[in-house]
């Protein structure tokens, strides 16, 4: 009897849990994956535990594989969504498919010079020829004249880069790309490519760890990481001839251009004056009819989805500096704001309604 | 002719042939353990097994953080793998041992050892598009299912050997008294095989616990507890295996300490289980020792 009481009440009470709480699934990209649990944490808090945001990094290629799968009810990538890759959703769900920036990620040149533990200068041409083996040691002619007031050692130049798909590498070879056509033609962009001189690492960590114990060695992990870690990084001289210290402002600012209204947009090597040059937007995958996701199963998951959504371009940003992400600019959010008015639930305007509703308008 | 010292010395030469390389087979796992116990002990604490993850700032501000949910999700979705995976098992081991004349054993040891020898991540893919398609979202059950496939072969294989060892003069004895062939199976060999059997199931639970490819796309992870107790068989759950791999790839060193945390939990778990196998088998090392 007293077990049946026990059983009973113990069955209400996860019952009266079971209602009342959401959770919201979402996979993809390991780079923004401490932003986004971060802000799942303090969006449960604001909720009173309504709302759970449960978010894996899989990877950005396992995100959008998943995404389009329909297992999970947002993906997470570095690399926006290809066109063929676009139009097969639209085939399958007779909507868009939309690429929302919900944060931005940067990579840094991290060093290993002893004696110069901050402020060496590069720029886009001097990083493609050591990234090809052309300069091959720290005191060549073309470094010293970028950093006239340091002397440089002279040591070999060992380049150390990832050895798995990242795309933290797709951001960095883009960038070379961007600088340099003959890196573009003989190597390109993408988040593994044939690296013509250098050893492989394997992650962020392996990199880090590799520069951190050889002398003389360059390679490229992400701001956050070479910060958290504590690892001299290089500032860089933009397309327009000002040197960047590396920022969380300076990333912001690499993405105050002229978007397109999709977003899909690489901004390397950025036209903007401020900007730092080796930046890109981390983004957020939605269906535009959340109905046609079969991750989503009820009006009430997709509502909760999106307002997650507009917290997180919102007041979600600012979480980001504190965990070393650069917040979204103006720009993007206006943009997001545009694609969330869009989003549909069994062709009820959910996202132009919950847009009314919040203070953005 | 050889003297007798002769014959001692070459007897002790292949004894401490053999002790060199136990010691050599046992000095990796000494010192992985050792190394994973210096590393882990300093961030056992009791928030581990009380608080859920959440995510890294709350390990930057100090808070509580934990793995509560990932050791319950281990729990459930290992030990409902070996439900799984046990009838099945069970079964073709038998019938690779009892019933060696069947026409399906030549090409059933061959899939089986085939099944043994592919990636575990296949199996989850197996699993993916078997039960996370259709049910549409991440779920334990898939996890447990992937994880069974892992299991499959080695309990097949481990019963037939545990079959295979008992006397034929038991069963003569059973099918003597009249008993039909499956009852002399269930009722005489396979409870005299009881400790092999045990054994082997140990085998492969261990094997499986330790797997984190198969879980990526069926299991998934979580950071928090379901919503639910239903939730640990038809949501996303996190297991040790796999958080294991996020907390190390993490920017943060707070989070490399938990990583090794967990990994002593790990370790324990499967000692655990080890001895909770051992007592159950009723047959432990002293016992062992009398007989003998």
């Amino acid at each position: 009897m007293k077990k049946q009481i026990l059983l009973t009440a113990l069955l209400l009470l996860t019952q009266v849990a079971y209602s009342e709480r959401i959770d919201i699934i979402g996979a993809g990209a390991s780079f923004p994956a401490p932003l986004i649990t971060a802000m799942a944490d303090s969006y449960r808090e604001l909720t009173n535990q309504k709302v759970t945001v449960n978010y894996q990094s899989i990877g950005s290629g396992g995100g959008i594989r998943q995404f389009s799968e329909q297992t999970i009810m947002f993906g997470m990538t570095e690399a926006y969504l290809k066109d063929d890759i676009m139009e097969s959703i639209e085939k399958k769900s007779g909507g868009k498919a939309f690429n929302m920036p919900i944060t931005l990620a940067d990579v840094v040149a991290v060093y290993n010079l002893p004696g110069i533990e901050k402020g060496l200068v590069l720029n886009g041409e001097v990083l493609t020829d050591i990234f090809s083996g052309k300069i091959k040691k720290w005191n060549d002619s073309r470094i010293s004249k970028l950093n006239p007031k340091t002397k440089l050692p002279s040591l070999p130049i060992t380049v150390v880069h990832r050895s798995d798909g990242s795309g933290t590498t797709n951001i960095w070879t883009s960038y070379l790309s961007s600088v340099s056509k003959e890196w573009a033609q003989k190597v390109g962009f993408a988040t593994s490519v044939n690296w013509p001189v250098g050893i492989g690492a394997y992650g962020n960590e392996g990199v880090a760890g590799t520069v951190r114990n050889s002398p003389g060695s360059i390679g490229y992990v992400s701001f956050s990481y070479a910060l958290l870690n504590k690892i001299s990084y290089a500032y860089l001289v933009n397309s327009s001839g000002n040197t960047i210290k590396p920022s969380f402002s300076a990333t912001t600012a690499a993405a105050d251009i002229d978007l397109p209204e999709d977003t899909r947009a690489l901004f390397t090597n950025t036209s903007a004056a401020k900007g730092y040059p080796v930046a890109g937007f981390t983004w957020m995958l939605v269906y535009e009819n959340l109905d046609k996701n079969k991750a989503i199963t009820n009006q009430n998951e997709a509502e909760e989805l999106v307002k997650f959504l507009i917290w997180a371009i919102t007041d979600g940003q600012e979480l980001s500096e504190s965990l070393g992400y650069a917040k979204l600019p103006q720009a993007a959010v206006k943009r997001n704001v545009a694609m969330i008015k869009q989003l549909k639930w069994e062709n009820k305007p959910i996202g132009s309604q919950l847009i009314e509703s919040s203070k953005l308008k | 002719m050889k003297t007798l010292r002769y014959r001692y010395i070459l007897d002790r030469l292949f004894l401490s042939f053999l002790v060199i390389n136990t010691i050599i087979v046992i000095l990796p796992l000494l010192i992985m353990s050792s190394y994973v116990i210096v590393n882990g002990i300093s961030a056992l604490n009791l928030d581990l097994f009380t608080q859920e993850l959440g995510s890294p700032t709350r390990a930057m501000q100090g808070q509580p953080t934990g793995l509560v949910h990932t050791m319950a999700g281990t729990l459930v979705v290992d030990i409902m793998a070996l439900l799984f995976a046990i009838p099945v098992g069970l079964g073709t081991g038998i019938l690779l041992s009892e019933y060696p004349d069947h026409i399906l054993n030549p090409v059933l040891r061959i899939m089986n050892d085939t099944l043994n020898g592919m990636p575990a991540v296949l199996k989850g893919l197996l699993a993916f598009v078997l039960i996370v398609k259709p049910m549409g979202t991440f779920s334990g059950i898939s996890g447990s299912a992937a994880l069974a496939i892992v299991m499959l072969p080695i309990i097949a294989r481990s019963t037939e050997s545990a079959l295979s060892i008992i006397p034929w003069s038991i069963r003569e004895a059973g099918l003597a008294l009249g008993l039909p062939r499956w009852r002399v199976v269930l009722s005489a060999i396979v409870p005299a095989a009881r400790t092999g059997l045990i054994t082997g199931f140990l085998i492969a639970f261990s094997r499986a616990a330790g797997e984190a490819a198969p879980l990526l796309f069926t299991s998934f992870g979580n950071n928090y507890l379901p919503k639910h107790w239903t939730g640990m068989f038809f949501g996303p759950v996190d297991t040790l295996p796999q958080r294991l791999y996020s907390l190390a790839i993490s920017p943060y060193e707070h989070w490399h300490r938990m990583g090794w945390a967990a990994a002593i939990v790990l370790f324990g778990f499967v000692v655990i289980s080890f001895v909770i196998a051992h007592l159950a088998s009723g047959n432990n090392l002293q016992k062992k020792g009398n007989s003998r």
